[in-house]
């Protein structure tokens, strides 16, 4: 059995083991579903074995230390690791009831459907109008008026309509750090996701910056499902239903989010979250 | 972000200190009540205020052991069972704090009563066997936090349904004696007080020993009145 290395309080070397059979929150309505999930870069496994649901309208946490495979599941979700030629996945993710390896699945609109959000943000070296419009004009036919009604709805949505609507024809790139991260949010929102996967997207940005999103977060999880990576516990417990702790790419525990902080059911978790290793 | 291998050490080193603080807080609210009980079984004049003196000293160290909590959750965001440690020792210090002041009360009677007054002492058995119920279940509910052991306490709320059976009993007691006026009014009066600090200070015990399973176990035991305990424990074969 794997066992995770760790300092006990008087400096001496003990080990945990991880669990074979992880402690996990029975969620009744589920958005997206992995069961018995594996992906290996070559030969190295990322993701083990694992099995999730991840609820409906609400906002999940992945926590783990770093390479336990956290970015890897989230990137599964709307295959973006199938960009990765030595990306190998085995086991079953569904979305909806619905495998998203399937063969009529269309990458594309699977993406449409389940936006990301990465850790810096990444607008497109154009206006901040044409950054919201971008996917909107890939995926429909729109008049300008009606796009222009889409730009306004989703910059509305992501809190940043006031701070940008004298300036939608500037370039996107002259926004703040947290502006441009909303940016990004609401050009993910301007095609109506279902899900919204968040990779760290708070990590390079200050805590006011921080607070928006965070509070972004709230509002939009009564429209969609949200999915967020983060190395920040603190911000994991803030904003999230549920939290899912990865180690070594297994699933030690699905569990609330104040159950998990407040009284880990597994030993390992509780020795992560207290900074007794990692 | 998780805490940093420093971090960790500092939480550690913060978390016994806190440790040691609550360990001597709950020394200091025992000896208080041993003395304050004393007190009123010798009549000397002089152990109350050494009572007194200790009171003083467990508000003070209850104070330095709010900041102390105070700093560790302001610094580390502490999760899980440092969690649990740091509000448990919040709520425990409360109850140690009102424990020193039923002691303080139990000793101020000791002053207030007139000479002679241990005769009764002697004649009040229920009170001498809560005397030493109660303590015993300060010294159960402080050594399971100072041992985080949650078994140890389980069945302190069953030690405190005897506690209050013998405050019931020692209250009708002393009315009789009242009644049939071999005990006046005031000196009366006193006992029943001092009975009912008692029985206050075991309440106090029992809320320790549910913290302390909180504490150690992360579940909260559900708070059963006495009459459904009883009628449960009628039920077993």
């Amino acid at each position: 059995m794997a066992r995770a290395p760790e300092t006990s309080e008087e400096g001496a070397s003990i080990s945990v083991e991880i669990p074979q059979a992880p402690h996990a929150l029975e969620i009744e309505d589920a958005t997206i579903e992995s069961r018995g999930l594996s992906i290996h870069y070559g030969k190295k496994p990322a993701i083990r074995d694992v099995s999730l649901r991840i609820p409906r309208r609400q906002t999940t946490a992945i926590i783990g230390p770093s390479g336990c495979g956290k970015s890897t599941y989230l990137r599964a979700i709307n295959r973006m690791n199938d960009t990765i030629p030595s990306c190998r996945t085995t086991g079953l993710l569904l979305m909806d009831g619905e495998d998203v390896h399937g063969p009529n699945v269309d990458p594309v609109l699977l993406r449409r459907k389940v936006g990301l959000i990465f850790q810096k943000p990444n607008p497109f070296p154009k206006s901040v109008r044409e950054n919201v419009a971008f996917g909107v004009k890939l995926h429909y036919r729109v008049s300008e008026a009606e796009l222009d009604e889409v730009v306004r709805a989703a910059l509305e949505q992501a809190n940043l309509w006031d701070e940008v609507k004298d300036r939608l024809n500037e370039p996107a790139l002259s926004l703040s750090g947290g502006q441009q991260q909303r940016l990004c949010i609401a050009r993910a929102l301007a095609v109506e996701p279902d899900v919204l996967l968040m990779d760290e997207p708070c990590s390079a940005l200050d805590p006011i910056a921080t607070a928006k999103i965070e509070d972004l977060m709230f509002e939009l999880k009564k429209d969609m499902t949200i999915v967020i990576v983060t190395h920040n516990m603190q911000q994991a417990a803030r904003v999230a239903d549920c939290t899912a702790f990865l180690y070594l790419g297994k699933l030690v525990e699905f569990s609330g989010t104040r159950d998990l902080f407040e009284r880990p059911q597994e030993k390992l978790t509780e020795h992560y979250i207290t900074g007794r290793f990692g | 972000m998780t805490p940093t291998a420093a971090e960790r050490k500092a939480l550690t080193k913060g978390l016994l200190q806190l440790n040691e603080n609550m360990v001597t807080l709950a020394e200091l609210s025992e000896i208080a009540i041993r003395k304050a009980v004393d007190s009123l079984a010798r009549m000397d004049g002089e152990t109350p205020h050494e009572v007194f003196t200790l009171d003083q000293e467990i508000y003070a160290l209850q104070i330095e052991i709010e900041r102390t909590c105070g700093d560790l959750i302001a610094l580390h965001a502490p999760v899980a069972s440092d969690l649990r440690t740091i509000t448990t020792s919040l709520k425990i210090t409360t109850d140690l704090d009102r424990i020193g002041r039923y002691a303080k009360d139990i000793a101020e009677t000791a002053l207030q009563l007139p000479p002679g007054s241990t005769d009764w002492f002697a004649k009040l058995p229920g009170l001498a066997k809560m005397m030493d119920l109660t303590i015993e279940m300060v010294d159960t509910a402080t050594d399971a936090f100072v041992r985080r052991s949650a078994e140890s306490v389980r069945n302190i709320a069953e030690v405190d349904d005897g506690v209050d059976e013998l405050y019931e009993d020692t209250f009708h007691a002393i009315v009789r004696y009242m009644d049939d006026e071999s005990l006046t009014i005031e000196v009366g009066s006193r006992y029943i007080l001092v009975a009912r600090h008692l029985e206050r200070i075991a309440d106090h015990a029992v809320n320790i020993g549910e913290r302390v399973v909180y504490m150690v176990t992360g579940e909260r035991p559900p708070r059963v009145r006495a009459a459904d305990r009883r009628a449960e424990a009628g039920k077993r074969p």
